[in-house]
């Protein structure tokens, strides 16, 4: 009887085990980024940051907004762990990142792409070879490789300039390679960090429109921009930061 | 894998930045052959030294028809000798011979042999000052059938002392020299690896791990060193022979030396490339 007992105890906790862990599978699935809270004070008690506090989900585009200076940098070197929150938590992909040890950064890296409005291209490389090193940084077998790169260069139609260097690249195309690189290896999250700053009304509206075919396959996009005409064309959910805090949130 | 991608990187660099790495080449060669250079005249000095020290020796010469057997087993028994030689007349007269190769002539004015039966006489290095020389010099004039001990006497306490002056500077400036060859190869690894500061963040932001991003530094840092080091010895086997046609005699123990400078350059390349990497990486 007691055999019983312990048996049935033992299965119903695995089972409520079972149901919890599909509960936080389900939340990761749909929460992609949480801020609570979070702080940034720079050197010189400059404060960045004040009591930000947001949750992003799967699948959204989301555009932090707000003049230079006002931390939109900030929210996005703080989502890859380029900095470290003064106080406040921070969730990436179910990851505390105040527990994400140095060696894990990479790692969470990799599941992020990240784009910026200086491009960030190695110069000495041609356009295939730029795209090609954010996956052999993962160690990709060459035949995965291959294949993943033709795809995502057909996608973004950089292929018929493939062994073209950055210097001979227009910026709305390298702007295109950088997204390829952040791209190619399929991330769950994509930050482009005024991506189109440098660039005229036509690659801009390019871009845009490359951002959001992307997040309408399922990649969440975090765009930071100043560009307030831009974004009220899109119509997504928009987070205005004024002076490092949110002033409304539409 | 990742090492073999790391090399290929680094192959690409070393191909594609090659301004920049062939001045930190020139750099590491440069310092590393002044370092050969003054090991070089460090060796030459010690080896000076060393054949100067062999010949502080007692001579013994000895009277006619002595039995030179019995000599040598009694001189061997007084404590501070090592070796006993001996040298007979005509082995005298063949040395001098040698030794006055122009002036032979001076030789054919005696009809006979006018030089006597000698015993170099070898000494522990305790012994080898005027102290010494003059206590086991005495005991070996008791002895039955010498004639006459010579010795250098207070010469050799100069030398000592001037030699022992020379070494304690060569020491000290070979120590700054290997300090200041340390500093320049680090401070210019350091240069080279701060000019691809972008290229290292954009690593990073792509998810590279640290050792990937530090595989083709370090292995560039290995080739440099590797290549300089050869370069220091190419250029120190040239000075060596140039040496050599004023010197006629210079020490140059030739596989030590590339042995070190290959060494040295690869140890120091790997080291410099870390530590540049390490603000990099933290």
């Amino acid at each position: 009887m007691r055999y019983w007992r312990e048996l049935y105890t033992s299965v119903f906790t695995n089972r409520e085990h079972l149901i919890l862990d599909r509960i936080r599978i389900l939340i990761i699935i749909i929460l992609m980024i949480t801020f609570d809270g979070v702080n940034k004070v720079y050197q010189k008690d400059w404060l960045a940051l004040q009591d930000i506090t947001f949750n992003i989900n799967k699948g959204e585009f989301v555009f932090i907004c707000g003049p230079t200076g006002a931390g939109k940098s900030t929210i996005l070197k703080l989502i890859y762990k380029g900095e470290e929150p003064t106080s406040g938590s921070i969730n990436v992909l179910d990851q505390d990142l105040s527990l994400l040890k140095k060696n894990g950064i990479p790692k969470l890296r990799r599941k992020i792409g990240i784009i910026f409005q200086d491009f960030k291209l190695l110069q000495d490389r041609t356009l295939e070879e730029n795209v090609a090193f954010a996956l052999e940084v993962t160690n990709t077998p060459p035949r995965n490789l291959r294949k993943k790169l033709m795809e995502t260069l057909t996608y973004l139609h950089l292929s018929h300039k493939k062994f073209s260097y950055p210097y001979q690249l227009s910026g709305g195309e390298q702007q295109k390679v950088a997204i390829a690189r952040a791209l190619v290896r399929d991330p769950y999250i994509l930050l482009a960090d005024e991506p189109t700053g440098n660039l005229d009304a036509k690659s801009s509206q390019d871009i845009i429109n490359i951002l959001l075919d992307i997040n309408y396959k399922g990649t969440t996009v975090v765009m930071a921009t100043h560009n307030l005409s831009l974004v009220k064309k899109v119509k997504k959910r928009m987070l205005r930061l004024v002076g490092g805090k949110f002033v409304t949130e539409k | 894998m990742s090492l073999r991608i790391g090399i290929r990187e680094g192959m690409r660099t070393i191909s594609r930045n090659n301004s920049l790495f062939f001045l930190s080449l020139f750099v590491v060669a440069i310092s590393l052959f002044l370092l050969s250079l003054f090991a070089l005249v460090t060796a030459n000095l010690y080896s000076f030294v060393k054949i100067l020290n062999d010949k502080i020796e007692i001579i013994a010469f000895l009277d006619e028809h002595t039995n030179v057997e019995v000599l040598k087993s009694n001189i061997l028994k007084i404590s501070g000798v090592t070796n006993v030689i001996y040298i007979s007349p005509e082995q005298a007269l063949k040395d001098l011979k040698s030794e006055l190769e122009e002036t032979q002539e001076v030789l054919t004015v005696f009809e006979n042999n006018p030089l006597p039966a000698s015993l170099r006489i070898k000494l522990h290095e305790k012994y080898k000052n005027v102290g010494g020389l003059e206590e086991i010099s005495s005991k070996i004039l008791l002895l039955r059938g010498v004639r006459e001990t010579i010795y250098g006497g207070e010469l050799v306490d100069e030398l000592k002392k001037i030699t022992n002056i020379i070494t304690i500077f060569d020491i000290g400036l070979l120590l700054i020299i290997i300090l200041s060859v340390i500093f320049v190869i680090f401070q210019t690894i350091k240069l080279t690896i701060f000019a691809r500061s972008t290229e290292i963040e954009i690593m990073k932001l792509v998810g590279a791990s640290n050792s990937f991003i530090a595989i083709p530094f370090t292995f560039e840092g290995l080739v440099q060193g590797m290549i300089g080091g050869l370069i220091a010895f190419a250029l120190t086997v040239i000075t060596v022979q140039v040496a050599i046609s004023f010197f006629s005699n210079v020490y140059f123990p030739r596989w030590w030396f590339l042995l070190i400078s290959v060494a040295s350059g690869v140890l120091f390349g790997i080291i410099g490339s870390s530590v540049a990497l390490r603000r990099f990486l933290k």
